[in-house]
């Protein structure tokens, strides 16, 4: 107790220093004057009195010391006082203050911006209550149906059936929600509201899905179990931004009726501002529907289907409980449920029972689709701007070496006078981290914009839809990591000047400092700049890797053409289309914009090449065995109009495409790519052949036409085109089951040659078809691809920033070192010259100096570019990551800007007059 | 420097003692007062260095044993009173234990002769 109350009190008295000095002061001189007083009575003249009582008293200063030492904090007391003096030396030299701040403000204020990203993605739990407490199924995600008994590696979709069998059984979980691993698109519109419908994304949850995360609604209730029954009357929760956004939070929205495509639901509550659902997304769901009212909403509905797994799970387990003796109960539940269904499965399915099994892990981030899209990526940028940073800190440790030398003489000197070494270190370490904090301060700003500027490019929003709940605006962490980054970053570059500092001989201090400086401190400022090369060469060709990259992806042959063509978004199912309607409708639209001037033919599909869906089948082809346990039968399809094929230019290379003569009742037919003639019917001729899209029915589509290989789907752009078929939409069975397949999104528009298309054309062109079904995008084919890149683009340019930022600062520090060495060797040239060196002598031996430290750079980071190159994998998209054209700009550029770094003190050296050299000496 | 700093706390444990002691039994004083009886009684230890009273007075009220407020001298001039607290007391009393103990072991063994240890 004694020394914290000790503590304290010498806190505050540190605090109210000035008072208490006069305390002591006034206490002193009543002591002397006593003392005096008794000694002029003992008979002491007044002078010889006053003597010996001071003497008596003892050394008065070294008592103060003593007495200060006893009340305040003298570790506190130093720190201000060398944080006064750095403050004061920092605004007398203001060109190296707003320099060296403005330097780490960019390189803290990068590495802040990509570690607020960082934060946000791959390290927060969901603002839930106790995330620690979630575990989810599976250990990987994925998307977005699994049919059948039996699922590759893990058991980690659900169907409905098996959800509440795990629910029931497995006692372990307080609470265990199911919700579908992907996100609808509603048409939604207020009940006797006469505007168009609105798209919104929304979800299925089951009922105890809030109570699971622990979510109170901010207005009104949460679902709850009542909610999600056969039955019940139709509920729904609206989103906070929704409501906020659209509604102006009117409090009326609550209890009152939405139509979900044309199906009533009546809003019970809304979710609290922070709730985005249970992933990171970049469109968080705004609505939340119970899962018992997915028949309600969807003619073909998934939720009473025992073999369909479309459920993701997350639980809030038992205080207490065992994850690891959770998932063995659960794996023993799997197993007894698969069982029961022995009878449905497929040889397949029973051949593949024994390996059935499931996996928890943490869910306290929730579905972290979005992480392990992003994660590489991520690290990658994290490493670079860690690397710019570390550039930064040693062009800021160079300006400070070179502060240190100018202070020499004053160290030296202090030193002489018997400074203490740890105090002299101190202060140049003070104003290291002093110039860092406020370069972190200012890179606070940096990251912010930054931070805003990623959000815009990675993760494109939409017009009226919610955006990323990402935020820039630095939250505690990001604040806590932009400090200490800012900590570290000030010793780091602190430590090799303040170090320095104390090499000082005192005896310098009474010779001439420019004499005995020659050589020290060199060597660390020479380090650095080789330390500098070998990062900017690094970061330089993986920025051109990345380039080079990016620029093969982009200029692929994507098997279509991208010129004069445009893809206008529309979703028939958001104005309430019934699926026997669509026929018609298809072909109304097509008719009324192919009458557009400036159109010269018009085609529907289901998803445009690379807009960012397709759906995928088995495929069973007539005249071979069913494909077995492991065999790959899976393709990709896509439904399309008449003529198709000559609006996207995808060349057909055999037969026919799609055209008038496939109609309903014609034979079915079905034009494939390239791929899936490879894969499926070998080396013979596809033509004529048969294949299905279900077991048992392999003679459903007879094979008319091979088109050329065309990119479609953009999430594996490294790997080779995949099988791919297309089907005719005039054959599209519209009685029969798959209905979300019927339903065609892109419309596909090859404009006539001259001026462009206006889109205000095309939007009146289909506001006569309907005037209630909206156009919810419309771009060029060319935007539309250039989109899939957006993030390749990203990091790219981001890359290619660090690298151009870091070529800047080696060939400052460059600059710097070759200048102050030529400096110093002034007498030495002079001496040359004098004895018959001319110019170019001079040039060379300054140019010698410097560029040796390149090439030594070089020769450290040449082996590295290739770890960076391996480091960057999987984003190259299959390019080789040793690529000398990518290497060898890189090292001229690191060449030339060095040699152009070094030239101009060089020549500034060889001008200078050999009588004015030796007279300096 | 260490053994200079060792003798300092001795002699400011003993200081620190013998102030509260003349406290106790004088009732409140100035430092110039407890300096003069401290002499008094101990001789020169004090004779030399008055000021180094100070920095332990100043650690006693720290600590909370003593207590300090502004008066007036016999002589009418302001001065600084220093007096005992209930914690100084209690922490007195504990030491002077603490030294009665020490100083009869001390005794004891000063008074040892060689036959006593065999």
């Amino acid at each position: 107790m004694r020394p914290l109350r000790r503590f304290l009190k010498r806190l505050s008295s540190w605090a109210r220093t000035q008072q208490d000095e006069e305390r002591l002061r006034a206490e002193i001189e009543e002591h002397l004057a006593m003392q005096t007083a008794e000694n002029l009575r003992s008979g002491l003249s007044p002078t010889e009195a006053r003597r010996q009582a001071v003497l008596k008293f003892g050394g008065v200063e070294a008592m103060k010391e003593d007495y200060r030492a006893q009340k305040g904090l003298p570790f506190l007391e130093t720190l201000a006082q060398d944080t006064r003096h750095t403050l004061r030396r920092l605004r007398k030299a203001p060109a190296f203050t707003i320099t060296t701040v403005l330097t780490l403000a960019l390189g803290i204020g990068a590495t802040t911006s990509i570690f607020t990203l960082v934060h946000a993605v791959l390290l927060k739990s969901l603002p839930v209550a106790n995330p620690n407490e979630l575990y989810r199924l599976g250990k990987e995600t994925r998307c977005c149906y699994q049919g059948g008994y039996s699922q590759e590696k893990e058991f980690s979709l659900v169907s409905y059936d098996l959800y509440k069998y795990l629910r029931d059984n497995t006692k372990g979980f307080a609470e265990l929600a199911a919700f579908p691993a992907f996100e609808p698109l509603f048409g939604v519109r207020r009940a006797g509201n006469s505007e168009a419908a609105q798209s919104y994304p929304g979800e299925f949850v089951s009922g105890n899905y809030f109570t699971m995360f622990g979510i109170q609604a901010y207005a009104g209730r949460t679902l709850t179990a009542q909610d999600d029954r056969p039955g019940a009357p139709p509920a729904a929760v609206m989103s906070y931004r929704l409501w906020q956004q659209q509604y102006g939070s009117d409090p009326s929205v609550i209890g009152s009726v939405f139509n979900l495509d044309d199906k009533p639901f009546t809003v019970v509550g809304i979710t609290p501002p922070s709730f985005f659902g249970e992933a990171l997304r970049n469109t968080p769901p705004d609505f939340f529907l119970p899962l018992n009212a997915e028949p309600f909403v969807e003619v073909d509905a998934d939720l009473n289907k025992y073999d369909t797994h479309w459920l993701d799970l997350i639980g809030r387990i038992q205080p207490g409980a065992k994850p690891a003796s959770i998932e063995a109960e659960m794996r023993v539940e799997l197993k007894q449920w698969l069982r029961s269904h022995w009878g449905e499965m497929s040889a397949n399915d029973r051949a593949k029972f024994p390996k059935q099994t499931l996996y928890l892990s943490p869910g306290g981030a929730g579905i972290t689709s979005m992480r392990e899209q992003y994660e590489h990526w991520l690290q990658i940028l994290m490493m670079v701007s860690g690397f710019a940073l570390l550039i930064v800190c040693a062009n800021v440790a160079n300006l400070m070496l070179v502060r240190g030398m100018e202070r020499r003489r004053q160290v030296s000197l202090s030193m002489a006078l018997g400074a203490q070494a740890s105090r002299v270190v101190r202060q140049p370490l003070t104003e290291s981290i002093l110039l860092s904090l406020f370069g972190g301060a200012a890179g606070l700003a940096v990251a912010f914009a930054g931070t805003r500027l990623i959000l815009h490019f990675a993760f494109p929003s939409f017009a009226g839809f919610a955006s990323v709940p990402i935020s820039a605006s630095p939250s505690m962490p990001v604040l806590l990591f932009a400090f200490v980054t800012s900590l570290l970053t000030g010793v780091v570059f602190g430590i090799a000047p303040a170090w320095m500092a104390t090499r000082v001989d005192p005896i310098e201090a009474l010779r001439g400092v420019s004499r005995s400086s020659e050589r020290t401190g060199s060597v660390p400022r020479k380090t650095l700049v080789v330390f500098q090369a070998a990062l900017s060469l690094v970061l330089l060709s993986a920025a051109g890797l990345l380039t080079a990259a990016l620029h093969n992806l982009e200029n692929q042959d994507f098997g279509f053409e991208q010129d004069r063509r445009i893809v206008a978004t529309m979703n028939p199912r958001l104005a309430g289309y019934r699926t026997d309607q669509l026929s018609l409708l298809y072909r109304r639209i097509h008719d009324s914009i192919a009458s557009v001037p400036g159109v010269s033919s018009v085609a529907l599909c289901q998803y445009a090449p690379l807009s960012g869906g397709a759906w995928g089948s088995g495929v069973w082809v007539d005249g071979q065995p069913p494909p077995g346990p492991t065999d790959d039968y899976f393709a990709w399809w896509d439904r399309v109009t008449a003529g198709y094929f000559a609006v996207i230019g995808n060349p057909i290379i055999r037969g026919r495409g799609i055209s008038e003569e496939d109609t309903s009742a014609s034979r079915n037919v079905a034009v494939i790519n390239e791929a899936f003639a490879r894969k499926f019917f070998k080396d013979e001729d596809p033509i004529g052949k048969h294949f299905g899209r279900e077991p048992g029915a392999s003679r459903q589509f007879e094979v008319v036409g091979v088109a050329k290989d065309s990119r479609y789907v953009a999430h594996n752009l490294d790997k080779p085109i995949g099988a791919f078929f297309f089907l005719p939409e005039a054959q599209a069975e519209y009685a029969r089951s798959n209905q979300g397949s019927l339903f065609l999104h892109d419309i596909v528009i090859f404009t006539g040659p001259g001026p462009g298309l206006s889109t205000a054309r095309v939007r009146e062109a289909m506001a006569s078809v309907d005037p209630n079904m909206p156009i919810i995008s419309i771009r060029t084919l060319r935007e539309q691809v250039a989109g899939q890149f957006s993030q390749q683009r990203l990091i790219a340019r981001l890359t290619s920033f660090f690298g151009v930022l870091s070529l800047v600062l080696a060939s400052i520090g460059l600059y710097g070192v070759t200048a102050y060495n030529a400096g110093l060797r002034v007498g030495e040239i002079g001496v040359r010259m004098a004895l018959g060196a001319d110019r170019g002598d001079i040039v060379a031996l300054v140019l010698r100096g410097a560029l040796m430290l390149i090439v030594l750079g070089l020769l450290i980071g040449l082996p590295l570019t290739f770890a960076a190159g391996k480091v960057l994998g999987s984003q190259l998209y299959g390019m080789n990551t040793y690529n000398p054209v990518v290497t060898s700009v890189a090292v001229l550029a690191l060449g030339l800007s060095a040699m152009l770094a070094s030239l101009i003190p060089a020549f500034r050296a060889s001008l200078i007059s050999p009588l004015d050299a030796l007279r300096v000496e | 420097m260490s053994q200079m700093k060792e003798k300092m706390d001795v002699l400011q444990g003993t200081l620190a003692l013998m102030v509260l002691k003349t406290l106790e039994v004088l009732g409140p004083l100035h430092g110039y007062a407890i300096a003069r009886r401290i002499e008094q009684i101990s001789g020169d230890l004090l004779s030399v260095n008055q000021g180094t009273l100070y920095p332990v007075l100043l650690k006693l009220e720290q600590e909370g044993s003593i207590a300090s407020e502004w008066g007036s001298s016999e002589n009418n001039r302001k001065a600084r009173f220093y007096r005992l607290t209930r914690g100084g007391r209690k922490q007195l009393q504990a030491e002077f234990r603490g030294w009665e103990q020490t100083a009869a072991i001390m005794g004891r063994f000063f008074v040892l002769k060689e036959e006593d240890l065999k």
